[in-house]
């Protein structure tokens, strides 16, 4: 994701990343978005659920906004990956060209691995 | 009937009913009224009212929110991409890490963490808030109406073309029209690419093209300026 | 009705069939920006949580649609106001009637707590 560091030590400045200790899943897996319907606060948008996709990015560990929304702290925090699909996968009819994309933040806890159709 | 000029916080700060108050108090917003507040108006007032009473907050820090927003927020996103415009290496970190890359410039993103995606000849982004309006604040300030209306919301996601087309813009079959849903942590800016005339000029000049609707990505900035 | 369809909040509409987009910023009405003032201290001063506003809002059900922004995120921050106990149901009531009187507001305009949402 960065490129290799200058010599001169640069001063730090705050991240858009967080760590992301023992992440799951890697850029480039193929995975797929779990298809199920729990009832209660979820930023995993409908319209994806149960579509297939490929991690674009890993952002890192953030508190779970599933627990915060109803009081408690989110912790431990959940690994959170950018997944981009192509239009086609999501929507049946879609009506652009083929390559076009979707991209969103999902939390580790709503993917699922899918075989790498390379091995 | 309610009074079109009343001004809440200058009443409140001086204890007297004078509108229009703040040749004495310099931080007393300005307000014009077109009818009687609705409910939630009135809704929203008291609960101030009563978190300010319980020493919880202040009408100050309520009032310096809103001069924030309104005077510094909306002009920095265009500082940015500006600078990414002029200054290659600094695109390139503002693409790997962009509040890293704002914190450089001076600018705290506070709690927001920026990812800037580049429109090239092969790619144009568009942002999206499907779940609510979350939106790059820090940079851009409030979104506008038509961000936050249901339309945009739930259309956005599956005809992106249809919908840019209603904001006069139009791609080729060629370029990949890529939508971000910002449902978590992520807020999102858009890199447009920077257009044709526009050679030698400022950091000031070229902020001045980068309207609010180029870095949501719904239009494309145009040289001839307003 | 199958879970999918019952567990899918008001707020979650990517995908749904609409009209055309109104591109016209119609901007915000003084109270608006002052409400947005107010949730940006609050959330600053972490007395609320921006999941716990999102989630209030959700649960407005039906009337999610029925209401306008920042009606709706008014009517979430009373709800998680109360909540947390940081205001009380019969506080609000007083000082509503307060601030009604003192913008000389007729008291035949009731509230829509007891009314419904209106347009």
């Amino acid at each position: 994701m960065t490129s290799a560091s200058p010599p001169v030590a640069k001063p730090r400045y705050p991240s858009t990343y967080n760590p992301a200790p023992g992440h799951r899943f890697n850029v480039g897996d193929r995975i797929a978005i779990r298809r199920t319907f729990p009832p209660g606060h979820r930023r995993t948008p409908f319209y994806i659920r149960g579509k297939q996709g490929v991690i674009e990015r890993i952002c890192g560990a953030f508190a779970n906004p599933e627990e915060l929304a109803y009081g408690f702290d989110g912790e431990p925090k959940k690994v959170l990956y950018r997944v981009r699909f192509l239009q086609k996968h999501v929507w049946p009819d879609y009506n652009g060209p083929q390559h076009d994309t979707i991209d969103m933040e999902i939390f580790e806890h709503w993917l699922e691995p899918l075989p790498d159709t390379r091995n | 009937m309610s009074n079109p000029s009343f001004d809440y916080y200058a009443q409140q700060k001086h204890g007297h009913a004078h509108e229009h108050d703040h040749a004495r108090d310099k931080h007393a917003a300005i307000e014009t009224r077109e009818g009687p507040p609705s409910e939630y108006e009135i809704m929203s007032r008291a609960m101030q009212e009563l978190l300010e009473e319980k020493d919880l907050i202040t009408a100050d820090q309520v009032r310096q929110k809103m001069e924030r927003f309104e005077e510094e927020l909306p002009y920095r996103g265009s500082k940015v991409v500006a600078r990414a415009w002029t200054d290659p290496e600094f695109k390139q970190r503002l693409l790997e890490d962009g509040k890293a890359a704002c914190a450089e410039m001076g600018i705290d993103l506070e709690a927001d963490r920026l990812i800037a995606v580049e429109n090239t000849p092969a790619v144009h982004n568009v942002i999206v808030c499907t779940l609510c309006s979350c939106y790059p604040r820090s940079l851009l300030g409030m979104p506008p109406t038509w961000y936050k209306s249901s339309n945009y919301r739930s259309r956005v996601v599956f005809e992106p073309r249809a919908v840019l087309k209603e904001f006069g813009t139009e791609l080729a079959e060629d370029v990949t029209v890529r939508v971000h849903d910002s449902n978590a942590d992520m807020r999102y800016l858009v890199i447009p690419m920077r257009p044709e005339g526009t050679d030698g000029w400022s950091e000031e000049q070229l902020s001045e093209i980068l309207t609010r609707d180029t870095l949501v990505g719904v239009t494309t900035p145009g040289v001839t300026r307003k | 009705m199958s879970d999918a369809s019952r567990n899918k909040g008001p707020h979650d509409i990517g995908g749904e069939e609409a009209g055309p987009v109104d591109t016209i910023d119609h901007g915000m009405k003084f109270w608006e920006r002052q409400a947005n003032g107010l949730r940006s201290v609050l959330r600053e001063r972490d007395l609320v949580r921006t999941d716990e506003l999102r989630r209030a809002a959700e649960d407005l059900g039906e009337q999610y649609s029925k209401l306008e922004y920042f009606e709706r995120t008014t009517s979430a921050l009373r709800t998680v106001l109360l909540e947390k106990n940081l205001i009380t149901e019969d506080e609000l009531k007083s000082k509503m009637a307060e601030v009604r009187a003192r913008f000389n507001v007729p008291d035949e305009m009731e509230s829509p707590l007891k009314k419904g949402a209106r347009r």
